[in-house]
């Protein structure tokens, strides 16, 4: 018997799985080949939410590469576009972020330039950008809409599909009938003086013609007339339609007004006032006419549009920082604590108010005089709390603050590395006369998002040998709620 | 010693001997490294292996990875069918065969067959001595029989994989656009678009690190084989029990650090 | 010359061997007798470096083997041949390729001088024509030959042999002693033999050691081993059920 060795037999086997995950693999990676060798364009954008790394760049929905990166560059997302070979865009060619699918998949829409004498090259940027529309607040107002159609549509088939809207929908039908039978019996009864109503008629026309003959000029001024009024009622119609943007609103209203028996006459009369109302509106007259029509309303409005994206800018802007630090002071085997609250109403300007439990305590000096000789007391009262309020301000990686700190006058001074993980601190306070300044270095470093490791040297040039390395913990996190709570107070600028 | 005290005594018993056993496999892992790289590599051994584990478990690959695919297609569909879009299905089984069903459900056929096997043969040659003689001829154990089994997991599972892959695909294609009615070109067109090469060499690290796993394992098992034929089954069960557990949790992680 | 010095070596609480000294002198049959379960084996594989002792030292031509790294031991272990009780054959390996398998490893020779000597060695142990058999289409005399051929592929100077009779007929073991002898003779080989087998004992034994309690209680030719009056040996040769050895 003819046999394979084993090793033919794996030999045959790893063939075959090789060339499956060729296969696979450039079923798969296809798109990645040629795009590979494309060249790269940058494009700015204000917000990239959604786009994902390889989103596809389409030109009127043909795809000709794909998002190669996404980064944050002075605060906008820098998008790399990797644009196939054979694409030239044009200098002034638009890009624009698009939705596709019910998914809500992200890709890069470009237009297409005009400007054909000079192409975007390899490293070239897109300068046109058209900002992305607001899907949500588009959504939203849908959503608005759609529920005011379904209340009108509500009214409505209350109306006519109830008992009641049948039974005076019979009604109708029913008297309608008997009119005309009426109408029936009038007119069989009258033959003959219908007869003569209609031979009066001819005559009349006829005298109407002789009369329209003669007066020419006269009835094309009626006739113009006549115009002027319909092109008159035309307006009424827009301005109706105006109106009935409230009156679907008014839901009861509506379905009222069809079934009342008197609904002729006083919709008659509404649409009388309602012209009335219109022409004025279009006039410019009353308080709606003049909010319409007048160029100040739009701007105001305007205004109070931009004031409030101001305002909720400002509140974006607007951080505050809680935060807790323990300090573990070797030397005395004591602790300090720290609790500060951190206002930060621009990127580099803060305020720090809070309070420091010191283990020397607070120091109260008092004059007593006895017989005219002062004594100066210092006294330590060990469950006193030391204040901390503080304005800093930053200049890129270099913080400098100062105000009261640990309840006497004092500065500081923060130097910040690795992306702000590691910060190095130095501060100066209780200048007081009678003894060395109170000095402090220490550095910090951000071991979690809101966890911070540091260690340091307290008070190291003590004269009264409360100089102590220390090793400390802090939390600090970023309050949401208490942002928005204070920014309805008024903001120092 | 109250009856808590003995439970949790035997807790940490259990506990420390699970240990030592995860201990005693890094190590035999670090000696099959050495002898790995200590020439002559025992060609003619290692092919044999690898027609063991890779040739001899096509069929079984085969079969289940068409099935899960033909499955996931089915049971896709009708949860797409709620949102009308039945075209998603063919990307979510090759997504889920690349990332995840391949790798794991092979490895656990290849386990179930090889691995058991590998722990049943090892496990005889200790018994007969058969390993003692290997020792004895001044032929490292290790190096004739461990080698090869944990070059051939190595190597073949990510071969194995990329057929249950296929074949995955294919059967979820198979029903998909078949039985279901799904447009082909969209099925096809929607599995290019969302599975993206990562997927697949992701998949294929995956297998080859469970191919490890499962030969060690088996090879440990059999390897450290004691009392006889009762000892042999035991070696075998424990084998398969404690690849299938590690394969599972290490998939875990793997996913956790790939994707 | 194969040396063990104060060899203790218990496995969990049961303690095997117990301060074993033993001194085999080189180019004779030495026959360990002792109880089952009473440590043979687990001493044989200390000889052989299977089994390392927890305390002692094994001196094979003054070389402590205890301390051996992988590479050195194997270098030692080149001049053994073991027969194992089973035979211990590669049931994935033909007869060919069992007696063949040292020689492929150790020894670089030809494909055509391998099946000259695996046919050579097969034919000292009276076999001829089953190269290509596997081992479990073979009898348990046969297994024990091929075993025998394959432990001496390579020419050892030490050749041990773990129970070479136990569960053969009388002509089996006959044939299986007589192979024991020759083998000795024409390598000039140090032979160990533990048996239970008191007939062979005295035919093949060059020297005969009694194992009892983890030691060597006495060691000698056979004629000092049947005159001994130490009531162990004494009940272990009359195979009586009284004496110091306890039935458990």
């Amino acid at each position: 018997m003819f046999s394979i060795s084993s090793e033919a037999k794996v030999g045959i086997f790893v063939l075959i799985g090789l060339i499956i995950l060729a296969y696979m693999s450039f079923q798969v990676g296809q798109r990645g080949f040629g795009l590979k060798k494309g060249y790269s364009v940058d494009v700015f954008f204000n917000n990239v939410a959604g786009l994902e790394r390889d989103a596809s760049v389409q030109i009127a929905g043909v795809e000709i590469g794909r998002v190669e990166s996404i980064a944050l560059k002075d605060g906008k997302a820098l998008v790399t576009l990797r644009i196939g070979k054979d694409i030239k865009l044009a200098r002034d060619v638009k890009a624009a972020i698009k939705t596709h699918g019910i998914l809500g998949d992200k890709y890069i829409e470009l237009v297409p330039g005009k400007d054909e004498e000079i192409y975007i090259h390899e490293g070239g940027r897109i300068i046109n950008v058209e900002s992305q529309a607001d899907l949500d607040r588009l959504l939203n107002q849908l959503a608005f809409i759609a529920d005011d159609i379904k209340k009108v549509t509500g009214a409505l088939s209350s109306v006519l599909a109830g008992d009641e809207g049948e039974a005076s929908i019979k009604d109708i039908l029913e008297n309608s009938r008997q009119l005309t039978r009426n109408l029936n019996t009038v007119v069989k009864s009258n033959e003959a003086t219908l007869r003569a109503v209609l031979e009066n008629t001819r005559q009349l026309t006829e005298n109407l013609n002789n009369v329209v003959t003669k007066n020419d000029e006269k009835m094309a001024q009626t006739i113009e007339n006549l115009r002027g009024a319909s092109e008159q009622m035309e307006k009424t119609f827009a301005s109706l339609n105006d109106i009935t943007e409230s009156i679907k609103k008014g839901e009861g209203t509506a379905g009222r007004l069809i079934k009342d028996k008197d609904m002729a006459v006083k919709l008659d009369q509404a649409i009388d006032s309602l012209r009335d109302v219109t022409d004025k509106i279009n006039q410019g007259k009353g308080t709606i006419g003049k909010l319409i029509n007048d160029e100040e309303t739009v701007n105001n409005l305007n205004e109070g549009l931009t004031g409030l994206s101001r305002y909720i800018n400002k509140a974006e802007q607007f951080r505050t920082f809680l935060s807790y630090r323990g300090e573990y002071l070797f030397d005395s085997s004591e602790a300090k604590n720290y609790l500060d609250i951190k206002i930060q109403p621009k990127q580099d300007k803060f305020y720090i108010v809070g309070l420091v439990s010191d283990p020397q305590g607070k120091k109260t000096i008092r004059d007593t005089t006895v017989a005219g000789v002062t004594t100066r007391t210092e006294e330590w009262d060990r469950d006193g709390l030391l204040f901390n309020a503080q304005i800093g301000k930053r200049y890129k990686d270099i913080v400098i603050r100062g105000g009261l700190l640990e309840s006497t006058g004092g500065v500081g001074l923060d130097y910040f590395a690795l992306n702000d993980k590691l910060k190095f601190t130095f501060e100066a306070f209780d200048f007081s006369a009678d003894e060395k300044t109170h000095l402090k270095a220490a550095a910090e470093y951000q071991l979690f998002k809101h966890l911070y490791l540091s260690f340091g040297w307290d008070d190291f040039i003590s004269d009264k040998g409360q100089e102590s390395p220390y090793a400390g913990i802090s939390i600090r996190f970023e309050d949401d709620d208490l942002k928005y709570l204070l920014t309805t107070t008024p903001i120092p600028k | 010693m109250n009856r808590a005290a003995v439970a949790i005594d035997q807790l940490g018993r259990t506990v420390l001997e699970y240990v030592e056993e995860m201990g005693k496999i890094a190590l035999l892992f670090l000696s099959v490294l050495r002898w790995m790289f200590q020439p002559p590599l025992k060609s003619h051994l290692i092919f044999k292996q690898m027609e063991f584990v890779g040739n001899k478990s096509i069929f079984v690959v085969v079969l289940t990875g068409a099935f899960t695919g033909m499955v996931m297609a089915l049971q896709g569909y009708y949860g797409f069918k709620m949102f009308s879009a039945e075209s998603m299905v063919g990307s979510v089984v090759a997504l889920g065969m690349t990332r995840e069903l391949g790798p794991v459900l092979t490895s656990l056929m290849v386990t179930a067959r090889a691995g058991s096997a590998m722990a049943a043969e090892l496990g005889t040659m200790r018994v007969t001595e058969q390993i003692d003689a290997l020792s004895v001829m001044a032929a490292n154990p290790v190096k004739h029989l461990i080698v090869p089994r944990v070059i051939a997991g190595v190597l073949m599972l990510p071969l194995l994989t990329v057929v249950s892959d296929f074949m995955g695909i294919l059967g979820g294609y198979f029903v998909g656009v078949h039985l279901l009615h799904i447009n082909s070109g969209i099925f096809v067109k929607n599995i290019t678009t969302i599975v993206d090469l990562d997927d697949l060499y992701n998949g294929l690290v995956k297998a080859a690190v469970f191919g490890l796993i499962l030969s060690l394992i088996g090879c440990y098992k059999g390897f450290n084989t004691r009392g006889g034929a009762e000892g042999v089954g035991k070696a075998t069960t424990e084998a398969v029990v404690l690849s299938s557990i590690t394969i599972l949790i290490s998939d875990y992680f793997l996913t956790a650090i790939m994707f | 010359m194969i040396e063990l010095i104060d060899i203790h070596k218990s496995f969990k609480k049961n303690k095997v061997l117990n301060g074993l000294n033993l001194k085999i002198d080189s180019g004779l049959i030495t026959v360990i007798i002792g109880r089952s379960g009473g440590g043979k084996s687990v001493l044989l594989k200390h000889i052989i470096g299977l089994l390392k002792p927890d305390r002692g030292r094994v001196l094979i031509d003054d070389t402590d083997i205890t301390r051996l790294n992988d590479r050195d031991l194997n270098t030692i272990r080149k001049k053994f041949g073991m027969l194992f009780q089973e035979a211990a054959l590669f049931d994935s390996m033909t007869v060919k390729e069992n007696v063949a398998f040292p020689l492929r490893e150790h020894a670089k020779m030809s494909e055509v001088e391998i099946s000259r000597v695996v046919a050579e060695k097969l034919k000292s142990v009276g076999l001829t024509g089953i190269e290509d058999k596997m081992p479990s289409e073979l009898s348990g005399g046969m297994r024990k030959r091929v075993g025998l051929a394959r432990a001496i592929a390579l020419q050892p100077e030490i050749v041990l042999f773990d129970e070479p009779t136990t569960g053969l007929d009388p002509v089996m073991t006959e044939a299986i002693n007589q192979l024991i002898v020759d083998t000795q003779k024409n390598l000039n080989a140090t032979c160990v033999v533990i048996s239970h087998d008191l007939e062979s004992i005295f035919k093949i034994s060059h020297k005969i050691a009694m194992l009892y309690d983890g030691d060597i209680i006495e060691y000698g030719t056979p004629d000092e081993i049947r005159a001994s009056k130490n009531p162990v040996i004494e009940q272990f040769l009359s195979g009586s059920i009284e004496g110091p050895i306890k039935i458990i």
